[in-house]
């Protein structure tokens, strides 16, 4: 966590900094009171005195046996979570292009088996079954016009 | 008094008309499930909801809402008590009693206890919330901008120094969420700010996005490092068997309504929450006991009073809610956002301009907690047979939600990329351990703080001095100063009595 809190403090710091030159292109004050750069100015000067906080008091305290261990978790587990995210952007990027049911039922199938790693009968009731029920729940209960494919589905 | 009568009978009226019945129904249906289900907390469940809940009227959307909030309440403290696993968080220290309990033969009774506990907790809290906050909100319908800064500067301290381990990474985790509502036209001079020429950035952040982000996606993607292992409970459990003895009742009297108390009045607080409530109430009713030592093998008081606290707290966190349209943790500032997306801005007005959304909610209430007993004292066999439905199943079901809801609300995909966005933010914000309920929080109150800081400048032309000269803002000022600056106490005691000490 040591090591995490100072690299932490290190971005958060360039976080206010960019943000404080970004305020100085806003009119700073308007005719009455102050004007739109007044928040977001202070805010990111507040930002960089806890940031300097946050890494300063990490990197005095000394390390503890817990500070050797990494905050993320093993590589098994780094993989999923990196599946999960590459199919969720992979489905919200080909969904207007793909159309939504198909979009649904490949992104459960992709979650199930690629992920999950679970057997082919289970993966497609559970991708069947759940695109039916959202498909019916917006489409139909709640009159949503979902994305669809050139082929109109 | 007369009034109060008269409201509740116009409550009544409108929490029973059928379509509020039978939402409040499906509202605590589906808390209950929540709650069971370790894995998706209150707070996702009601984020996942705001999309569905769009196409209701106002009143009904929040009556749905409310009843997920509380119903996981009741939900959360089945698996504790069965399986050693928390459903979600306000019923970890319900494990330490109930599951010893049920290890020793007398499960039904704990989850009895519990239920029935957090029926009278429950109901005591509305009836509070009924009898409080309409002098509550009749004394705020006279606060100004400078009054309402000093409540949401308040609400946000008071969740950053309350809400975790670390007070300095919620605070950072404030200023971020108060920084990402700057985001969009600026509403007093019409300048946009942070958007870069980007069309859909405009408006702001969206609010749905970002809290079904931070919350069901981290979730899930936390979920992800380590599977959650299934457990099986086979208890037996008649419907008869659940009710607790007499002397069940006798040693749980007292930590029910201390439990009570307690979860409403600490739940009021901005920045409690109900997992708070129910620590305090169980380390409450351990310290009274007069066998502390028995704490911990399976006492009943040890499930009466957090299962108490909690659900008293679900109907303290209404308070400031309601009245001052400031919410107490994370479920209620996504009620909040809710509400704001369905055109009604919470707060003092509310009782006079919505008084039947106010009344309508607060007796959907009433009628929630007798559906919650029903559903969770002979249907418990049911809620068990649940849990052999495998997470893995559950996470594409989440995740498909949240995204096609998101879709929903706007027909914009460009609020799913924020949600996608916010998942990666809300995960490393877990591993970093800064929390997101503050963050969730300032972008909610955001433009409230902004506008009400701005004004009051302008007001005073540019002094501060104008929050702490006014009495009721003054008051509340120190009170947000105070817990501002309430981590630094203990170090600076420390130091002191390290000097004195060495001296």
């Amino acid at each position: 966590m040591k090591k995490a809190d100072m690299i932490t403090g290190v971005v958060l710091l360039a976080l206010s900094g960019f943000a404080i030159q970004e305020t100085w292109r806003m009119p700073a004050s308007a005719t009455f009171g102050p004007g739109p750069a007044f928040l977001p100015f202070w805010l990111a000067v507040i930002l960089a005195i806890f940031a300097t906080i946050l890494f300063v008091s990490a990197w005095r305290r000394p390390a503890t046996e817990e500070d050797h261990h990494s905050i993320f978790p093993g590589k098994t587990a780094l993989i999923a979570i990196t599946l999960v995210m590459v199919g969720l952007g992979l489905y919200i990027f080909l969904i207007e292009v793909v159309g939504y049911l198909a979009d649904t039922f490949l992104f459960i199938v992709f979650l199930m088996k690629a992920v999950e790693r679970e057997k082919w009968p289970l993966t497609l009731m559970v991708a069947v079954c759940t695109t039916a029920l959202l498909f019916i729940t917006f489409q139909f209960l709640l009159k949503i016009t979902l994305p669809s494919n050139m082929f109109g589905f | 008094m007369y009034n109060i009568f008269d409201n509740m009978i116009m409550g009544f009226q409108v929490a029973t008309s059928w379509e509020n019945l039978l939402f409040c129904f499906i509202g605590v249906l589906i808390g209950t499930l929540i709650g069971v289900l370790p894995g998706i907390g209150p707070t996702t469940g009601i984020a996942i909801l705001i999309p569905v809940t769009f196409g209701m009227s106002a009143t009904t959307a929040i009556i749905t809402m409310a009843g997920v909030y509380y119903g996981a309440m009741y939900g959360g403290s089945t698996t504790s008590i069965l399986i050693n696993l928390p459903g979600e968080s306000a019923s970890v220290v319900t494990m330490l009693d109930g599951y010893q309990m049920a290890k020793k033969g007398r499960p039904g009774p704990a989850l009895g206890m519990a239920a029935l506990s957090s029926f009278i907790a429950g109901t005591f809290s509305i009836i509070m919330l009924t009898l409080l906050a309409p002098p509550l909100a009749g004394y705020a319908v006279s606060f100004g901008p400078p009054e309402y800064f000093c409540l949401t500067f308040m609400g946000l301290t008071l969740v950053s120094a309350l809400g975790g381990d670390n007070p300095l990474k919620a605070y950072i985790s404030s200023v971020l969420g108060l920084l990402i509502s700057c985001i969009g036209i600026d509403a007093i001079s019409g300048v946009s700010r942070f958007t870069y020429d980007n069309m859909n950035l405009l408006d702001g952040v969206g609010f749905i996005g970002m809290a079904i982000g931070l919350f069901a996606v981290a979730e899930i993607l936390e979920n992800m490092e380590a599977p959650i292992k299934q457990v099986f409970s086979d208890a037996k459990l008649g419907f008869l068997s659940l009710f607790p003895n007499k002397q069940d009742w006798k040693d749980s009297f007292g930590a029910i309504w201390r439990g009570s108390f307690l979860g409403f009045f600490i739940g009021i607080l901005p920045g409690s929450g109900a997992t708070l409530c129910s620590f305090i109430a169980y380390a409450v009713e351990k310290k009274l006991s007069k066998h502390p030592e028995k704490f911990g093998t399976g006492v009943i008081e040890g499930v009466a009073a957090p299962e108490g606290a909690n659900n008293a707290a679900a109907g303290g966190g209404m308070v400031p809610l309601l009245t001052l349209g400031i919410p107490s943790g994370g479920a209620t500032a996504v009620m909040l956002g809710a509400l704001m997306i369905h055109g009604l801005r919470p707060g003092p007005m509310l009782f006079t301009t919505n008084p039947e959304f106010v009344w309508g909610l607060i007796a959907s209430m009433y009628i929630g907690n007798v559906l919650l007993v029903i559903l969770n004292m002979p249907l418990i066999g049911i809620w068990v047979q649940l849990l052999k439905v495998p997470y893995k199943v559950l996470m594409p079901l989440i995740l498909t939600i949240a995204a096609t809801g998101i879709f929903a609300t706007d027909n914009n995909i460009f609020d799913m990329w924020i949600m996608f966005f916010f998942g990666v933010v809300g995960y490393l914000m877990r591993k970093l351990g800064f929390p997101e309920a503050p963050m969730v929080l300032a972008l909610v109150l955001g433009r409230m703080v902004e506008m009400s800081l701005r004004q009051s400048l302008t007001i005073s032309h540019g002094s501060l001095s104008i929050f702490f000269t006014r009495p009721i803002s003054g008051v509340i000022m120190t009170v947000a100063l105070i817990s501002l600056f309430s981590p630094l106490f203990p170090i600076l005691w420390r130091k002191y009595k390290g000097r004195r000490s060495v001296a």
